[in-house]
């Protein structure tokens, strides 16, 4: 996307202005959304992103740019601007290119530059819309949506470094109200992977529309959620935001380096209960958070971030390794060419335990069942979190009883991953954005279902 | 070639097509710093434009977008919007506005040049950092920084709009970690102004270090109901959550549970709400919406009566209304509709009364992109504030939520207080609301 000579020029003049590291992220994204309401398509829209991103370290000084022109007298006008309070003579020469590719490890077939697919994707909509329409005649809405996006990526840094990659990203949505006339609730289910529109081989147009309608109408009847510190089963799957929320967002080094994270002093201490394992893990193949090369062009990983309760290892990008002493694991990662990479999580899980489901509810007095979860958020500096339940039910006498609504969890990582007892059987991954420093990146949460013996449920009642 | 160019060859092809369209170019540079332990830690100098299309031919939508400009992929934005019209349903309510009028904003009001070096800039990140660091406690300042930012919005049409807004912002913000004994906090604040020497370091860092210091040694409270004020940060921000209430888009979607209640009582009859997009005090101000509509004053809730939704043309159209120039549309996006400035008018409560008794402030809510729905109204969010008792504060609280149902809250109004505060970003203006038993766990 941008020709050699021209990086190595523009490179070139970084290291002239004194800088340490200097590196180029060019992107063109191509992409497609289409949007279905009232069981007509509502919108398609498409786009071309491009632009490069500019980085020069000083030190342990950042400094960012980026431009959409590909000129190379605008790139050494941004590098110039912004080493212009740090100017030096020169300490480190560039190194010649050597490109290498990436090994393919989440190949895809149906890529947009090939074919948006439109009609296809319409039909899949239309499909899902029309099973959660006939599950209930309380269904009085449905919003779809399908969105792909095929990014391509060329990194080129003083180091010598040259390399490209190709990310094909996914996702089908159906969302669906239901109303009684009086009330009105949402459901929502989605699929999506790192991979082409061959997707909708591995999906079913029925089981989104019916999964969408059927927590639509459980939210429906939904009673006021109660309210205090209980014990709570939370669902597999997205249930793991937990996870995300409560530790994974501590263990990146962008918050450890600055000691904004609880966890920065803490490698090899148990962190958790013993009943916890976890996973940062890049590498599963054609999963929602998973990268060939993270985008500062290491090859990605899978990372072990804690075994048995003990904090076995941080996601450590480039600059965190030498802000930190730890080896990086191919975190590195941003949104588009708009941000400076940082550390980011790919696909973060709780291993499966070996609990039943059942032993989990019938060991509860009183408690809640988050069978759903939606997003939530973390600060740092304090692991203070919160998230939402989308579909929650009451516990009594170790039985479930009702549907609960409008419920958040709140506690802080280091007391809810103590508080973690039982981790069931049943793993999955879902996917979602998690949005940080570095922008809105893919990634996927998951765990089986597991029980947390306490925790303060926000409700109504 | 210039952008007005660039603009005229897009529209001459669309026009070619036998379309209509419209073209939103955005064009913005901006600089943004961070300090660490004494350092900078972050510089960024970015450059940014693009290009957003919408197309309507045969009463059906398209649109796309393009980041890079030259003429190859301008083409391809021209005939990809097209073609995704081609997959549009019929929408015989959405028109290319016939508008031909020239609109401008004031530069010298909105966008003043201004003198200040990045070597300023660069010492007011490092100063802030500094000064908050050394108060007492302070572990460190994980979040702070300067920014610059200047954007620029052309609109153009094929029926001749030409309308241009330019807009400058500079910001700073501080968040401190402190920690004592096995208590630790972070909280923080951020001011905004259109020129640097408005931003007043010491005031910011003050402010940061008291929100943080007053909160440590905050613990939960019972469970129960409490009367709630929030605080002018919160506040606004919970409007914003459920602005879809007003959204006409929603109630033609189907999804706004205001659809059909314009002229009834939807709150207490003490609040009256407001959009103000004209008042230039705020950064919601606006000359025009993004499809060339003149921007005005909307009175949204009078007395406690929904008086008004917000529409764009479209959604104008369907409800057999006007425009209100609440249209809403980026380079990326498809026609919408929003709100440009939000203001609550103030009520007749002087401090006495609003603070009378106990009552719980929330100066912090989490959870507020997830906790919520919109359509039902229900919510359920992290919170942390102040138990307080006549206007004294009795306990800092933290580890607590808030749980409700907004629809109903904005009927539980018990006081409005009688001065109106902008909140930091300067995006909305509202006076203290006393709200009367909100279920809160702790």
């Amino acid at each position: 996307m941008l020709q050699v000579t021209k990086a190595e020029d523009v490179i070139d003049h970084g290291l002239s202005l004194g800088a340490d590291f200097a590196e180029l992220f060019v992107e063109r994204s191509l992409t497609n959304a289409i949007s279905t309401l009232s069981s007509q398509v509502q919108s398609v829209e498409s786009g071309i992103d491009f632009g490069i991103g500019v980085r020069l370290v000083f030190g342990s000084k950042v400094l960012y740019g980026y431009t959409n022109k590909t000129e190379a007298e605008e790139l050494k006008r941004i590098m110039g601007e912004l080493a212009a309070m740090d100017l030096r003579d020169p300490r480190v020469s560039l190194q010649a290119f050597d490109y290498s590719a990436p090994v393919e490890h989440h190949p895809a077939h149906r890529i947009l530059s090939a074919d948006a697919d439109v009609d296809s994707k319409v039909a899949y909509l239309m499909a899902a819309d029309a099973a959660a329409r006939a599950s209930s005649n309380l269904i009085s809405q449905t919003r779809g949506a399908c969105r792909q996006k095929e990014q391509r990526i060329e990194i080129f840094n003083s180091e010598g470094l040259h390399t490209t990659d190709a990310r094909n990203y996914v996702r089908a949505t159906l969302t669906a109200i239901a109303s009684d006339g009086q009330d009105q609730a949402t459901g929502m289910w989605s699929d999506g992977g790192l991979l082409g529109w061959e997707i909708k081989e591995q999906v079913d147009p029925k089981k989104t529309g019916d999964e969408a309608a059927r927590q639509a109408l459980v939210n429906l009847r939904a009673k006021a959620c109660p309210s205090g510190r209980m014990p709570v089963v939370i669902g597999n799957g997205f249930g793991g935001v937990i996870f995300h929320e409560a530790c994974g967002h501590l263990l990146e080094t962008t918050s450890v380096a600055k000691k904004a994270s609880v966890f920065h002093d803490k490698m090899g201490e148990m962190i958790a209960n013993e009943a916890v394992s976890a996973v940062d893990d890049g590498t599963m193949a054609n999963e929602w958070g998973s990268i060939n090369i993270d985008d500062e062009g290491m090859q990605t990983q899978n990372t072990q971030l804690i075994k048995d309760g003990r904090l076995t290892s941080f996601l450590v990008d480039r600059l965190g390794a030498e802000q930190t002493g730890f080896e990086r694991t191919g975190s590195g990662r941003r949104e588009s060419y708009k941000y400076a990479p940082a550390s980011r999580m790919r696909n973060t899980f709780i291993e499966a335990g070996d609990a039943e489901f059942d032993d989990m509810i019938s060991s509860i007095d009183r408690g809640i069942y988050a069978a759903q979860m939606g997003g939530g958020s973390v600060q740092p500096g304090t692991g203070e979190f919160n998230f939402a339940v989308t579909e929650g039910y009451y516990i009594e006498n170790g039985k479930i009883q009702y549907p609960v609504k409008a419920a958040t969890l709140i506690s802080t990582g280091p007391a809810v991953l103590k508080e973690i007892s039982m981790v069931g059987k049943d793993f999955s991954l879902a996917c979602g954005m998690c949005g940080s420093v570095s922008g809105a990146v893919p990634t996927s949460v998951g765990q089986a279902t597991l029980k947390v013996d306490e925790i303060l449920v926000g409700g109504q009642a | 070639m210039s952008i007005v160019s660039q603009a005229e060859q897009i529209l001459d092809r669309v026009r070619a097509a036998g379309a209509e369209g419209d073209l939103i170019i955005d064009q913005g540079e901006a600089l943004s710093l961070k300090a660490k332990d004494g350092a900078l830690e972050e510089h960024k100098v970015t450059s940014s434009q693009v290009f957003g299309l919408r197309v309507i031919k045969d009463n059906r939508v398209g649109t796309a977008y393009s980041e890079a400009a030259d003429g190859e992929s301008l083409v391809a934005l021209v005939d990809q919007a097209l073609l995704n019209a081609s997959y549009a349903a019929v929408e015989a309510h959405e028109k290319i506005l016939a508008n031909a009028l020239k609109l401008e904003t004031q530069d010298a009001q909105l966008s003043p040049s201004d003198q200040a070096t990045v070597a300023e800039k660069i010492e007011l990140a490092l100063t802030i950092e500094a000064r908050l660091a050394a108060k007492p406690m302070v572990k460190n300042v994980p979040y702070n920084g300067v920014q610059d930012s200047v954007g620029e919005r052309r609109v153009y049409s094929t029926t001749g709009l030409e309308a241009r807004s330019k807009a400058r912002m500079m910001h700073c913000y501080a968040y401190a970690l402190i920690e004592s004994g096995d208590k630790n906090a972070m909280e923080g604040i951020g001011q905004a102004a259109r020129r640097f020497v408005e931003l007043d370091p010491d005031r910011l860092v003050d402010q940061a270090y008291q929100n943080t210091f007053d909160i440590l040694q905050g613990a939960a409270i019972p469970s129960g109901k409490y009367d709630v004020i929030f605080d002018e940060e919160i506040l606004p921000s919970l409007f914003n959550v459920f602005s879809m209430m007003f959204s006409g888009k929603s109630a033609k979607d189907g999804v706004n549970p205001m659809r059909d209640k314009l002229g009834e009582e939807i709150a207490g009859s003490k609040l009256t709400v407001r959009d103000l997009p004209l008042d230039t005090d705020g950064f919601g101000y606006a000359l025009f919406d993004d499809e060339g509509t003149p921007a005005q004053a909307l009175c949204l809730i009078k007395e406690g009566a929904l008086s008004s939704l917000i529409h764009n043309s479209m959604t104008a159209s369907y409800f057999n209304s006007a425009s209100t120039g609440h249209g809403t549309r980026g380079p990326r996006s498809t026609l919408g509709v929003g709100l440009h400035q939000l203001e609550i008018d103030a009520g007749t409560a002087d401090d006495a009364a609003l603070h009378a008794g106990a009552y719980l402030v929330v100066t912090d809510l989490t959870g507020l992109h997830s906790g919520a729905n919109p359509i039902s109204g229900e919510f359920s969010f992290g919170a942390s504030g102040y138990l307080c008792r006549d206007g004294v504060r009795v306990q800092p609280v933290r580890g607590i939520t808030v749980a409700g149902n907004f629809y109903e809250l904005l009927k539980r109004i018990a006081l409005i207080g009688s001065v109106q505060h902008w909140n930091w970003a300067r995006s909305a203006k509202m006076p203290s609301i006393r709200f009367a038993d909100l279920s809160v766990s702790g």
